[in-house]
């Protein structure tokens, strides 16, 4: 027991975990403040929404007496997952970023060129020559490619002329967001034909291009959930394999941990930052790559006054999972899951859906306090500390059904 | 006053534990009035510990600190100011923007109405200086003046604000044998006025020359006191590391046969000034011969080493290694024929967040019998790294998995020597490598330099130790501004006629006619 609690992989996950209770105790207590100070909600209904903080992955609606129910709600865990794609895949842009010492806080703009690409050959090739098969791979890989050009900018920037990233990723999102209002506002893809709805670019379908659903439709009835998920997770185990298992991410994580001795031992200190750079904005395209060509989201293509929240997120969600390309998956699944449970909150309470953003700003604020929590772990485990083997890869197995039991736990608390 | 009993500072019995270790294990330091007493030990040996808690900034477990005879609590750093404790770090602690008088003045400003008094403090600053032989320009800037000035400044700093117990931490690391000449004379004259002065060091021809007594201490124990006039170098080595220690360098006569290295007019521009850091420097290296820089710190050693190495580019000249010319080739390239012992080993020598046995091979991962495929054969690094710390007796925590951090400065000074030699290249360049190291780990550096010397290898040592510099070398260059000015043999000069060459004060006249 001394030594499972001693491993580095243990204390990482526990951290992680700790700092999402902190953040949902939190969370619940906001919401409770809020509903006492709310003329229109009751302390019963206060006291459904912290219990919708808690476990909202699990209500399935309420009964005829006005109570909340529980289950396995099938359309919301499908939802959950689908809106875990693109979170899963800007994590790991950020955390693979973070791994080699970049702060990658361009993925909102990686995400745009990666939306654009995709849907631009999607819609653009003809399906009637093309196999849309053939389409969904072409657009997949083209986004990425279009992904890894602009990240790659802010990298050539960094290596070559020593400006920040952080700068220039600023910089080269703003101008994402421009262009791609650009391109699609003179392009025909848009669509003009609803005419409830204005500014979005035709779905995918409308040229028979869409994700398989292998399945999954099946477990997930009702949701949007499609083999996306799958491709996310596939990605994540390929770059931990990458970071952790190949020459090529030893030099990358060199160059990150001491610029000086990578140059020192002559590894091209300045191509490796330039690569790092343009994988992890390959990772934000591909991201946004899935969400897009699922077949049944729609983009807003009038962007220029706005980034993707999703590539911000990639943030917290790259923070929580300690940048552990596997950790990234829990994490980005948890992050999804707050959203749901925003939802939730909206449609079986009174609480608005402004509030849901507060409470989801508030735990994610916290869950990056899963570094303090980490060192504080350490500091208390040291003595014990000193001879675990490094098992990362079996270590992190439990997070997994752990961060997914936490909600659960939380439920039967409640 | 020599024959008062009365102690003026007294640490009895101090017992100082961190997590895991015990930094001071029941340590006494009795400090005479008006003696130098030396505190001797190896690095972690607890010398800093013990000096941290008598300056309050950690309290011991056990023990009691006794001024003139009282005991006396210090719980933080003002206490031992209010105390008169003051301290000459290694590392000056100066405003370098500052005038050497407002530096002095620094945090015990006289104020009247709010206005500070110059005036009296330049008096009081003129006449501490006049009193103690401490030649300083009260007006210039700091940053103006040379190095031994800096530290003068910091021993007026202490006696300005009338500190009777004086501490100097390694104050002769950074200075020519002449300034540390100068110093042990001022230590000596303060010691005359009545100061007591506690002077941590590991160099013993100082401890020798200056000091009354002798504390020494040994991982975090107390060795034994003794008097200066009662021991001798060896011994007091021996007391330090617990064994009998090889003082000189055992080596033969050097038998240099082919050149390997071969500079020639090679010039490599600063980083700091638009003029060259190196100049027109020209110098080969055969094989079986340690060819040693000798110079004073700043005067182009580390640019002419980036310059070879490929850190830097180089304006003019080549750089001809093994017969190829590698010039203008990358790092990669002339790794293939050099091994570099680098001067900053947290800069460049190793990768910290990185394992031992990840750093053991950062030159080497992709050499097939690392790597398969571009994915890495963790049980050959492993084993590999399991082989370098047995045959070079590198200790850590927990062996190849150690975060290099956390390792102590010897050990991974130690763990760069064991990848470099094991390299086996025909040429090696070792910048200052047993820097901040203790006799210990001197002795076995300086053994295995030289007995790859003996394998006929080509050594390229650069030194600021003169001592190093005198015993490892078989050929010196004095490298000053840039340029070489002398060529000798370490056994046809003294240490007093080097030091005027690292000076400047003497040129070589086959020095000008290179340069």
């Amino acid at each position: 027991m001394k030594q499972f609690f001693g491993k580095e992989g243990t204390k990482n996950v526990l951290s992680s975990l700790i700092s999402i209770l902190i953040g949902l105790v939190v969370g619940g207590i906001v919401v409770f403040i809020v509903g006492m100070c709310t003329a229109k909600i009751t302390p019963a209904a206060a006291w459904d929404g912290v219990r919708i903080i808690f476990a909202g992955i699990l209500t399935t609606g309420r009964d005829a007496a006005g109570a909340l129910t529980w289950g396995f709600n099938a359309a919301n865990w499908g939802n959950m997952l689908f809106r875990a794609t693109p979170l899963i895949m800007t994590g790991l842009s950020v955390a693979v970023a973070f791994k080699t010492g970049l702060f990658n806080i361009g993925a909102p703009g990686q995400y745009l060129m990666g939306t654009m690409v995709s849907l631009m050959l999607a819609l653009g090739i003809p399906s009637d020559v093309v196999p849309p098969a053939l389409i969904w791979i072409i657009a997949f890989l083209g986004g990425m490619l279009a992904g890894a050009v602009w990240g790659a900018l802010p990298g050539i920037a960094k290596a070559f002329l020593n400006i920040n990233e952080v700068l220039a990723c600023i910089m080269t999102n703003w101008i994402a967001a421009n262009v791609v209002t650009w391109a699609f506002d003179v392009s025909n893809f848009k669509n003009m034909v609803e005419n409830t709805k204005s500014g979005y670019i035709y779905k995918t379908t409308y040229n028979g291009v869409a994700t398989p659903k292998l399945g999954l439709n099946h477990i997930f009835p009702g949701s949007q959930v499609n083999a996306g998920i799958l491709i996310a997770i596939v990605f994540a185990i390929l770059m931990y394999i990458l970071m952790n298992k190949t020459t090529l991410g030893y030099e990358l994580k060199a160059c990150g941990a001491n610029r000086h001795s990578a140059r020192y031992a002559g590894i091209h200190d300045k191509r490796n930052i330039v690569l790092s750079m343009a994988i992890a904005g390959a990772l934000s395209a591909a991201g946004a790559s899935l969400y897009f060509l699922s077949g049944n989201t729609e983009f807003f293509w009038s962007t220029y006054q706005s980034l993707p929240a999703i590539g911000f997120n990639g943030i917290p969600v790259a923070l929580l999972a300690l940048n552990n390309p596997i950790g990234v998956v829990f994490a980005g699944i948890f992050m999804a899951m707050l959203d749901v449970v925003g939802m939730q909150l909206t449609n079986l309470t009174a609480y608005n859906e402004y509030i849901t953003d507060v409470i989801i700003a508030v735990i994610v604020y916290l869950s990056a306090f899963s570094l303090v929590i980490r060192m504080w772990l350490s500091g208390k485990k040291k003595k014990t500390a000193n001879t675990a083997p490094a098992a990362k890869p079996k270590a992190e197995e439990p997070t997994a059904d752990a961060v997914v039991a936490e909600s659960a736990k939380g439920g039967e608390n409640a | 006053m020599e024959n008062a009993p009365q102690y003026v500072i007294e640490m009895n019995h101090i017992t100082k534990e961190f997590p895991g270790i015990k930094a001071n294990d029941d340590i006494t330091l009795q400090l005479r009035k008006g003696e130098i007493h030396a505190l001797l030990g190896e690095n972690g040996a607890g010398k800093s510990t013990l000096m941290s808690v008598l300056f309050g900034l950690y309290q011991p477990e056990e023990g009691e600190i006794r001024k003139n005879g009282e005991v006396v609590t210090i719980n933080d750093p003002n206490d031992a100011t209010a105390l008169g404790i003051g301290m000459v770090h290694q590392h000056f602690k100066l405003v370098d923007v500052f005038t050497v008088l407002d530096n002095i003045i620094l945090g015990a400003e006289d104020t009247k109405a709010g206005f500070i008094q110059k005036k009296a403090a330049r008096a009081k600053v003129t006449e501490l200086s006049r009193r103690y032989g401490l030649k300083v320009d009260v007006d210039a800037k700091v940053e103006d003046i040379t190095v031994g000035m800096q530290q003068r400044v910091e021993i007026l700093k202490m006696l300005y604000r009338d500190n009777e117990i004086l501490i100097f931490d390694e104050p002769t690391a950074v200075l020519t044998p002449q300034e540390i000449d100068e110093l042990m004379a001022i230590m000596k004259n303060l010691a005359a006025e009545g100061k007591s002065i506690l002077f941590i060091s590991h160099k013993l021809n100082e401890i020798m020359t200056v000091a009354d007594r002798v504390t020494v201490l040994r991982k975090g124990k107390y060795v034994g006191t003794v008097n200066t006039c009662d021991t001798n170098k060896q011994e007091l080595s021996n007391m330090m590391v617990g064994r009998p220690v090889q003082l000189e360098v055992v080596k033969d006569e050097a038998k240099p046969t082919d050149v390997v290295l071969s500079v020639r007019e090679l010039c490599v521009p600063s980083h700091l000034h638009k003029k060259d850091a190196v100049h027109n420097v020209s110098f080969d290296v055969r094989k079986g011969e340690i060819v040693c820089i000798a110079g004073i710190d700043g005067n182009g050693q580390t640019e002419l080493i980036h310059g070879l190495t490929g850190l830097d580019k180089t304006s003019h000249g080549t750089v001809t290694l093994c017969g190829q010319e590698i010039s203008h080739a990358s790092v990669k390239q002339r790794g293939i024929n050099m091994s570099h012992i680098p001067e900053d080993r947290h800069k460049h020598g190793l990768v910290l967040d990185f394992t031992l046995e990840q750093n053991m091979v950062l030159q080497r991962y992709q050499e097939p019998q690392f790597q398969n495929h571009g994915f890495i054969r963790f049980d050959a690094v492993r084993k590999y790294a399991e082989g370098l710390i047995e045959q070079y007796d590198v200790r850590s925590g927990q062996g190849p998995i150690t975060v290099a951090r956390s390792m102590s400065g010897g050990n991974q000074q130690k763990a760069i020597i064991a990848r470099e030699v094991d390299r086996d290249k025909p040429l090696i360049v070792a910048v200052q490598p047993t820097r901040g190291l203790d006799v210990g780990a001197i002795e076995f550096i300086h053994s295995q330099l030289v007995q790859e010397r003996d394998r006929g290898k080509a050594v390229l040592l650069v030194s600021l130790e003169l001592d190093e510099v005198m015993s490892l070398s078989d050929r010196i260059l004095v490298l000053y501004e840039g340029e070489i000015v002398g060529e000798f043999n370490p056994k046809e000069i003294t240490v007093q006629e080097l030091g005027l060459y690292m000076a400047g004060a003497k040129r070589a006249e086959k020095g000008g006619e290179q340069a």
